[in-house]
């Protein structure tokens, strides 16, 4: 059964994003979904699947964040609900799966966390991995640097590569009004001078931690048609799960889960990287940028700095990366930072940031996003194209 | 000894044999007995070949660092005091690889491949801590 180009995405919800104290993660969810089903010119009704994305552990002031809560406060019942437990991306096939069996007509897809005000991630921090702080070892940034450091080592990588990920990421930002960053300019300099954080990364090395929330609308190709937007099809997908924890990991220099769901995803969309105007490319770090896109194929390993030197990510180079600013200058939503930035360049809705004549950049007719989780044990990849 | 204010570890029941192990400053992992191969973490099955048959080995405490990092933030405030420390990836020559710390050199005399070999931190009447230092 061929899904290529039967399935879209009609609808994004954004919500205020940065530093918004006060705001509870169930409030993010809830305004997020609401904006989408709104978007896509659909009605609380129509909605019959709501998927949502992990939660991080719930601000103590804030109860569990579940599935039931979000449903309960959009008003709906719908006829699947999921969630993930940990990190694993395998949303958009759970939402591909139940409106291809027919479960669902409508699914909605959303994430929210007050992960900047609150002190949900510092308790993320102590129950990470069992005996992990024992040895002072503490969240993700760590795990990505043990990765990190590991391609340093196994091929020509490090600062002088990722720094053009940060500037370049940070440009598309500084284009963005809705972009955290959207203010503040970034040299190789400013690069250069950060604080360590976790050796081998500096601060502009790790993502936002964002306040906020993000939801999509996904249904099928058919449907789409008589909706607001012009739809975005889902031409191919591919989903890669090394699984390994980074302790013992053999994949930390890649091959990751990318390289395999690239090679799904391109197969099913039946295109190549030539084919590809942009990408989006889940930044939680520098480092899962060049590793994503060199496991992709873009180039091989120790090749990203020249790669990426010259502009090429930025506005006006020849492969726009980011282009809301990411994950790393825009806002931290998980996979759904770059799948709605794709889906809104695809829908020619960016601005001053939109792909084309505007940024002196390709026309986007097709973009390639990923999503990543935990260290680099979950990978989805996902090829958009424009209806 | 009272005064340590780090976390201590959580033993179960699939890691308690390792941490009554470190108390004896003996490093112990789970060999399968029907394939040979040496696991860590400790679990139920072989994931090699799905045996449950294992015995535990005493591990020669001897590796190379497979990867690490330099902390400069304290995530936790018994850190505080250590930053920058090193938390590195062991491999060890029977195998497994343990997340542990590099001690008794500068965060910067640290490579990867770097030959290492166990040193026991003893933290509380109940812990060991495996720990360890270039060769």
């Amino acid at each position: 059964m061929n899904l290529k180009d039967r399935y879209a995405i009609v609808g994004i919800g954004y919500t205020p994003q940065g530093h918004i104290p006060e705001r509870t993660s169930l409030s993010f969810h809830v305004e997020a979904c609401v904006n989408a089903i709104a978007d896509a010119g659909l009605k609380k009704e129509d909605i019959d699947g709501l998927i949502c994305y992990r939660t991080f552990p719930s601000a103590s002031n804030e109860g569990p964040l579940t599935p039931y809560l979000v449903a309960q406060h959009l008003g709906i019942a719908p006829t699947y609900l999921s969630q993930d437990a940990n990190c694993s991306r395998s949303h958009l096939q759970h939402a591909i799966g139940v409106l291809e069996s027919g479960l669902c007509k409508y699914v909605v897809l959303s994430y929210g966390h007050n992960a900047f005000s609150s002190d949900s991630m510092r308790r993320m921090q102590m129950e990470r991995g069992a005996d992990d702080p024992v040895f002072g070892h503490f969240g993700a940034a760590a795990g990505y640097a043990l990765a990190a450091r590991r391609a340093m080592h196994t091929f020509r990588t490090g600062p002088e590569t990722w720094k053009h990920i940060a500037v370049g990421q940070r440009k598309w930002a500084n284009l963005n009004p809705g972009a955290t960053m959207v203010e503040h300019t970034m040299t190789s300099e400013d690069y250069y001078s950060a604080r360590w954080i976790v050796e081998p990364f500096r601060l502009f090395d790790a993502c936002l931690m964002t306040d906020g929330g993000r939801a999509i609308v996904i249904t099928s190709a058919e449907r789409a048609r008589d909706l607001r937007h012009p739809p975005v099809l889902i031409m191919g997908m591919g989903q890669h799960n090394p699984s390994y924890d980074v302790h013992q990991a053999t994949h930390l220099a890649g091959p990751t889960g990318a390289k395999k769901a690239g090679e799904m995803a391109f197969k099913m969309a039946g295109v190549t990287l030539n084919d590809i105007d942009a990408c989006q490319i889940y930044d939680c770090f520098t480092y899962t940028v060049e590793i994503t896109l060199q496991d992709y194929g873009f180039f091989g390993p120790g090749e990203g700095e020249d790669w990426f030197k010259g502009g090429t990510i930025e506005p006006g180079g020849r492969m726009p990366v980011n282009t809301s600013g990411g994950q790393l200058s825009e806002a931290y939503f998980m996979g759904l930072t770059p799948l709605s930035e794709a889906v809104m360049q695809l829908m020619g809705r960016c601005g001053k940031r939109q792909l084309g004549s505007t940024t002196n950049t390709q026309s986007p007719e097709i973009i390639l996003c990923s999503d990543n989780g935990a260290i680099l044990q979950t990978h989805s990849c996902i090829i958009l194209r424009r209806s | 000894m009272g005064g340590y204010n780090k976390p201590l570890p959580k033993v179960n029941g699939d890691s308690r044999e390792f941490w009554t192990g470190c108390k004896k400053h003996e490093l112990k992992f789970q060999k399968c007995k029907a394939c040979g191969h040496i696991r860590w973490p400790a679990s139920m099955v072989c994931p090699m070949c799905h045996s449950q048959e294992t015995q535990w080995i005493v591990a020669r405490g001897k590796g190379k660092v497979y990867t690490f990092v330099v902390y400069h933030v304290a995530y936790h405030p018994g850190f505080e005091k250590d930053i920058p420390y090193v938390v590195a990836d062991v491999e060890l020559e029977e195998g497994p690889r343990l997340l542990t710390n590099i001690v008794g050199c500068r965060p910067d005399e640290v490579t990867c491949d770097m030959p290492v070999e166990v040193t026991w931190e003893d933290i509380t009447e109940e812990f060991s801590l495996p720990k360890f230092k270039s060769v």
